[in-house]
């Protein structure tokens, strides 16, 4: 039996679909990210999975219990919220303690399971501080201590990294990580960063227009998108048209193909290996670790992303260049 | 340097022009004589004595502070719900009952008083001579005061979130209201509190024409004693300056406070 089962969930406002037709199961223990563009329902539904918004059709069943109609304080669940919801009245002790008052729990009790969770997030010295008087990553910690020391199922985090800088970001995505892991915590983080989705999940599931069009590990959404929709979202994918395929690959296609910038490959513009494809570079970004080049190949317009080895190795504009694309690496998807 | 003088120059003649009035009613209320000389005679308490030894002005004080103390209290009890209610529940409202609640003020006092005073002055619900018609009179004098401040306070401090995260944690609506809203309420509710207070403390349209001297209150006392000793309604104006000057500023510490 699974831990969580989600099936036929449904929500819509006033004749706007929001999302329909969401299925999917999560073993105990799991990280799974809903991963979409802004927009795509992923909020609403973390929302619906809390109580905190109604559905207008599904089940939600966890350890098999149907937990569908529950009260959110009756479901055993805890979330992390975007703007954190720190209650500004109450000290970083406060905060976390509240949930564990509701339960009624006697004060020893309490100021033991808080100093642990001031722990866990490693938080000493802050306890009596307000949230005005701590950073967003401090701010994002006691948040994320107040929901588990309640002990939930299942945790929802709900764009939580989404406010704070890359490094910080980088820091904490870490940090929930190894919570989780200790914890074996079934967590469910909503984003729309594929980084943080790809660094962090077990699964992903892709939400596009209200649906989940793609679930699968990092590596099989990254690699095989499902659709257009996840080729677009994950990882810049050189997408060809029937008429750009035949044009630059002399195949007939249906549908789409893509390309990943990545795994095209570049040589000299004098190679004569058969299979080189000639090509033009248009412009040129340096990103770090990455240049990205845009090229033109046939009158097809493709990008490339390279290793930045050397600064001798950088192409310029109007540099012609010899492509390589490997059969294996061509992949045809659904419109 | 010379518009900084200039600018300087007009607000020093403003507050001397406001503060000259109020000058010369204190002095008025002090001096024991002052008619045909530029100065006045001797400096005495004796207006202010008379004043709050007399017991109809001890009266018509209780009355006003009845009135306005009750409607607060009245305003409190449905506004504060009602604010938070609108907030979590019907965001949409919002725009509507902020043309709702300047509705008071289109129509003149005069011309509602009129109105009041056919329906309630007989029939089912007689209320006219009585505090309670003051009471609710009052009530839609207060209510854009309160519900202006309180709103923009409940809008600052993210009510959705924090009662959905306060429900997720295990506590109802009034504990997640009682516990983690209202603190955040409190300033913007005082400072709302001690404004409408201080406006209802000086109104007098409606404690005239709808109550009078069946339940007077210190406006309408003010107003019945325009032909006693100019002295000493001007201890009385003073006395009423005094108290309403100290509120104000209390109010405006308060919402000083709660914007930093």
């Amino acid at each position: 039996m699974s831990f969580v089962e989600v099936s036929g969930f449904a929500k819509s406002y006033g004749g706007n679909t929001v999302f329909e037709d969401i299925n999917f199961v999560l073993a105990r223990g799991e990280f799974v990210t809903l991963l979409g563009p802004s927009g795509c329902g992923k909020s609403t539904l973390l929302r619906c999975l809390a109580g905190l918004v109604s559905l207008d059709a599904g089940q939600f069943r966890v350890e098999g219990e149907d937990i569908t109609y529950a009260v959110p304080q009756k479901r055993g669940i805890g979330m992390v919220f975007q703007s954190y919801a720190l209650f500004p009245n109450m000290t970083v002790s406060q905060n976390i303690a509240f949930g564990l008052k509701m339960q009624k729990l006697a004060a020893k009790v309490v100021a033991s399971k808080v100093a642990e969770a001031i722990e866990l997030v490693e938080l000493g010295g802050k306890e009596r501080a307000y949230p005005a008087a701590l950073s967003g990553g401090q701010r994002q910690r006691v948040a994320l201590a107040r929901s588990l020391v309640v002990e939930p199922r299942i945790l929802l985090l709900d764009e939580p990294l989404s406010a704070l800088d890359a490094r910080i970001r980088r820091s904490l995505r870490q940090q929930i990580l190894d919570i989780q892991r200790r914890l074996d915590l079934t967590t469910i983080f909503v984003t729309h960063d594929q980084e943080e989705a790809l660094t962090l999940s077990d699964r992903i599931f892709v939400m596009d227009r209200g649906r989940i069009v793609q679930q699968g590990s990092a590596e099989t959404v990254y690699t095989r998108p499902a659709n257009e929709a996840v080729a677009r979202f994950m990882g810049n994918y050189n997408l060809l048209g029937p008429q750009e395929s035949r044009l630059l690959l002399g195949l007939d296609i249906d549908g789409h193909l893509a390309i990943r910038p990545e795994v095209i490959r570049l040589f000299a513009a004098d190679d004569v290996t058969p299979g080189l494809i000639p090509a033009t570079v248009m412009h040129s970004q340096l990103l770090g670790n990455v240049v990205r080049y845009q090229v033109e190949a046939k009158g097809v317009a493709l990008q490339i992303d390279c290793l930045n080895r050397r600064a001798a190795d950088l192409l310029s504009d109007g540099n012609r260049v010899m492509l390589h694309i490997a059969p294996e690496d061509l992949q045809e998807i659904a419109p | 340097m010379a518009t900084e003088r200039y600018h300087r120059g007009v607000v020093y003649l403003l507050v001397v022009l406001l503060a000259l009035p109020v000058l010369g009613t204190l002095i008025y209320s002090l001096s024991e004589r002052w008619d045909a000389t530029v100065l006045p005679h001797g400096l005495t308490l004796h207006w202010y004595t008379t004043l709050w030894l007399d017991d109809r002005f001890l009266m018509a004080f209780w009355h006003s502070l009845v009135v306005c103390l009750g409607t607060l209290l009245l305003s409190t009890i449905l506004i504060v719900p009602a604010v938070f209610a609108i907030h979590y529940y019907f965001p949409r409202l919002d725009r509507w009952m902020n043309i709702l609640i300047l509705l008071p003020f289109a129509v003149p006092p005069v011309v509602s008083s009129v109105g009041l005073l056919s329906l309630y002055a007989d029939g089912p619900i007689s209320l006219v001579g009585t505090p309670w018609i003051l009471l609710g009179c009052y009530f839609t004098i207060a209510l854009p005061f309160m519900y202006r401040m309180l709103s923009d306070s409940l809008r600052v401090i993210n009510v959705r979130e924090l009662v959905d995260a306060a429900h997720l944690l295990g506590a109802s609506t009034p504990r997640a209201f009682w516990a983690v809203i209202l603190p955040g309420l409190r300033k913007g509710l005082l400072a709302s509190l001690f404004i409408s207070f201080s406006f209802l403390f000086g109104e007098f349209v409606f404690a005239n024409m709808l109550v009078g001297t069946r339940y007077e209150t210190l406006q309408v006392y003010l107003y019945n004693m325009r032909n006693a000793s100019g002295h000493f309604t001007s201890a009385l104006v003073m006395s009423y300056f005094i108290f309403t000057f100290a509120l104000t500023w209390m109010a405006m510490r308060i919402s000083r406070q709660e914007r930093t």
